[in-house]
């Protein structure tokens, strides 16, 4: 059993609990419960606050750059190809014209097309302990694996029926060398530092896999930024060049 | 001649009169058991008649060789990185700031064609840009000055002209 | 596992564990969520107007210019000029906050009563705010709820009145105004934010020239008012309002309540010309002689 302390703990529910595993080895070995708060691992699932999350995250990084030239930015075209009337001929002004072969577009996509817009700050936050709750993450000791190879990490993977995409959360920036090296060679099992992890990526893996430290740091930020007292602040509109 | 043979078949035809019965089935199943009836025999349909699907007998369609695509390449299995550092990671870095993809005036920038370009005019215009790419800096101000009178004397959105 | 006596959320990721696993397939938008807009109708409405109306300006799309009125002489141009508010744009503002508000943060613990409160200290409760873009110089400090006041502090504001200062004073409190310059206020607003920058705190400017009376007046409590004069005012006010004034020499907290800034200064305990380090959280102090002179006058 870990013990832990945890603050601002609602008054009528309980902690939710998980099993701490192990990694070193592939049968699992389960070395106690630890309490996670309810605020964070046992809000209510809403998966439309996830899906605007989601979305979100797909939206607002989003720029196009596909642009076609306009009549009045192609070469030429000032002059009158010819004469208005005695040829004819349909009457034209410029060779650019949309009508023309070669002429400009006449309502073509421009350049930069952006699709930004901000989530506001405490219903990324809500996305964030929603996710969590609805995934129940597994919560381990230590990322660390005998072997290199990523054998061991596919077996233990399969053994422990945790899916095929694997994303493993740590506090620290720099992750043990074992495990690092065998989810290098393998796509679908990725790491993750705390400041990283996200709605989206935890939506794409199947299973999410955090350390007894990730989630005391996930916690620690999620219940500050709940009860932080200059709340105003953060609740503030999203101006472009004051961020 | 022809009042005598019409006299003898009259005569015929009040001696012998054969009772002709039209075939009717009985059930429907008998009518399905004896097949579909057939028209136009020995006639060939070169075309298909039923469905969307193209002459067989010609070229096929050009279709493009399915590729599976890698749906976990590296920027694909970790995109969303980072979008939510300023709540787990360092509060004051606001997550527009870690798309180093984006060109740095546009990052965090919403706005129709008109809005955009102002902006862009107005960071670019100060450095080497005007100078270093002169027509694209001609055609950005051409572009302005056309959606500005579009906006404010053809539409009813207002857009103005901060300089 | 029965449902009962758990909190709603609970039965509902006990039911989510039924179900399939949470994917990027299986999360949507709540049913009529979103509102479909369907302005091109089909069959025999297709050929309606599709919501611009009939007729004019709004379906033809050839909007009238900004402040045409259709041949009345516009709204612009239909009044001579008369300048009620001339340079109204340039006078300062001081946003008010009521002695009832303020005797609402220092129950609800948003303001400490045993330190001095000034503009830094407000600001710092996260419900008032000011924005010095707008020209607003500081609190007003108004006189609702003047008879509920109870507190005890030392305040600085920006503008107070007579009955407010009465109040204040009868419940053995100090009141001073005090004048901050436009770059100061900033630095009030937020001072962490000013600190991060690592620059060293500025002087605090005087008041000009329209303000200089207000602000060393004995009777409004000013900042560069003779103390003297003041004790002399305070005494006055008191047989004026008819209340006892208290001892602040007897006073258990009568050093807090004789904290003042000094004209030149920003913060209490914090001179003009020092940086203060936010991340090692040390205060770096000037050594050259020059630089300390400057920052002296």
């Amino acid at each position: 059993m870990t013990q832990r302390n945890l603050e601002f703990l609602p008054k009528f529910e309980k902690p939710r609990q998980a099993w701490v595993e192990n990694l070193d080895t592939v049968e699992e070995k389960k070395l106690g419960l630890i309490d996670l708060h309810p605020n964070v691992f046992g809000v209510m699932p809403r998966l439309d606050i996830i899906y605007e999350n989601m979305l979100w995250q797909q939206k607002y990084r989003r720029v196009e750059y596909h642009s076609l030239r306009t009549r009045a930015e192609m070469p030429g075209g000032g002059r009158k190809p010819w004469p208005q009337k005695g040829q004819g001929r349909a009457r034209h002004g410029s060779i650019r014209s949309p009508l023309f072969k070669g002429g400009g577009v006449a309502h073509g996509p421009r350049n930069p097309t952006t699709y930004f817009y901000m989530l506001p700050f405490y219903k990324r936050l809500l996305g964030l302990t929603t996710t969590l709750s609805v995934k129940l993450a597994q919560v381990v000791d230590l990322l660390e694996i005998p072997t290199e190879g990523p054998k061991y990490l596919e077996d233990l993977v399969s053994e422990r029926c945790w899916g095929v995409s694997v994303l493993f959360v740590d506090s620290v920036d720099i992750m043990p060398r074992n495990i690092t090296a065998a989810t290098c060679e393998i796509g679908h099992m990725n790491m993750m530092p705390v400041y990283g992890l996200n709605v989206y990526s935890m939506l794409k893996h199947e299973a999410l896999v955090l350390t007894v430290s990730a989630v005391e740091e996930i916690e620690r930020k999620i219940i500050y930024n709940l009860n932080r007292t200059d709340a105003k602040k953060k609740e503030q509109r999203f101006l472009v060049n004051q961020v | 001649m022809s009042w005598c043979l019409r006299q003898v078949s009259q005569c015929v035809q009040k001696l012998w009169a054969p009772q002709s019965q039209q075939v009717r089935y009985r059930y429907h199943k008998d009518k399905l058991e004896k097949g579909k009836l057939i028209r136009r025999f020995g006639y060939e349909e070169s075309l298909l008649q039923r469905g969307l699907l193209p002459h067989v007998d010609g070229k096929k369609l050009p279709i493009p060789i399915y590729e599976p695509k890698n749906s976990w390449t590296e920027s694909k299995a970790l995109f969303g990185q980072n979008d939510y550092i300023d709540i787990l990671g360092n509060e004051n870095l606001h997550p527009t700031r870690t798309h180093y993809q984006i060109a740095s005036w546009l990052r965090g920038v919403k706005g129709n064609e008109l809005q955009v370009l102002i902006r862009k005019k107005k960071v670019l215009g100060k450095g080497i840009f005007p100078y270093s790419n002169p027509i694209k800096w001609r055609n950005i101000n051409k572009r302005v000055k056309y959606l500005y009178k579009f906006m404010n004397y053809k539409t009813n959105q207002f857009v103005v002209n901060k300089e | 596992m029965s449902g009962i006596g758990r909190t709603a959320s609970e039965k509902a990721l006990l039911m989510l564990r039924s179900l399939p696993r949470l994917c990027m397939q299986n999360v949507g938008p709540n049913p009529h969520a979103k509102k479909v807009r369907n302005s091109r109708h089909r069959g025999q409405h297709g050929g309606d107007k599709h919501g611009c109306g009939n007729k004019g300006s709004g379906q033809r799309q050839n909007w009238m210019r900004l402040g045409y009125e259709t041949g009345n002489t516009p709204f612009y141009l239909r009044f001579p000029h008369e300048p009620y508010y001339k340079g109204h744009h340039l006078r300062r503002q001081y946003p008010p906050l009521s002695l009832m508000q303020l005797q609402k943060m220092i129950e609800t613990d948003r303001l400490d009563t045993s330190k001095p409160i000034d503009l830094a200290a407000l600001c710092n409760t996260g419900i008032w705010k000011f924005t010095p873009e707008l020209l607003q110089y500081g609190v007003n400090l108004t006189a609702e709820g003047a008879n509920e006041f109870k507190a005890k502090v030392n305040i600085e504001v920006q503008w107070a009145t007579e009955p407010v200062i009465a109040a204040i004073e009868r419940n053995g409190g100090v009141i001073t105004t005090s004048f901050y310059d436009f770059d100061s206020l900033w630095i009030m607003r937020d001072p962490v934010k000013f600190f991060m920058r690592g620059e060293a705190i500025p002087r605090r400017m005087l008041p000009p020239e329209d303000a200089i009376l207000f602000y060393t007046g004995a009777e409004n409590r000013g900042y560069l008012a003779d103390p003297e004069k003041v004790s002399w005012e305070r005494l006055v006010l008191s047989q004026k309002y008819g209340y006892e004034l208290p001892k602040i020499e007897d006073d258990p907290e009568y050093e807090m309540l004789c904290e003042r800034k000094d004209p030149r200064q920003l913060f209490y305990g914090l001179e003009p010309g020092w940086v203060v380090n936010i991340k090692d959280k040390t205060i770096l102090k000037p050594l050259d002689p020059e630089v300390k002179e400057f920052y002296k006058t």
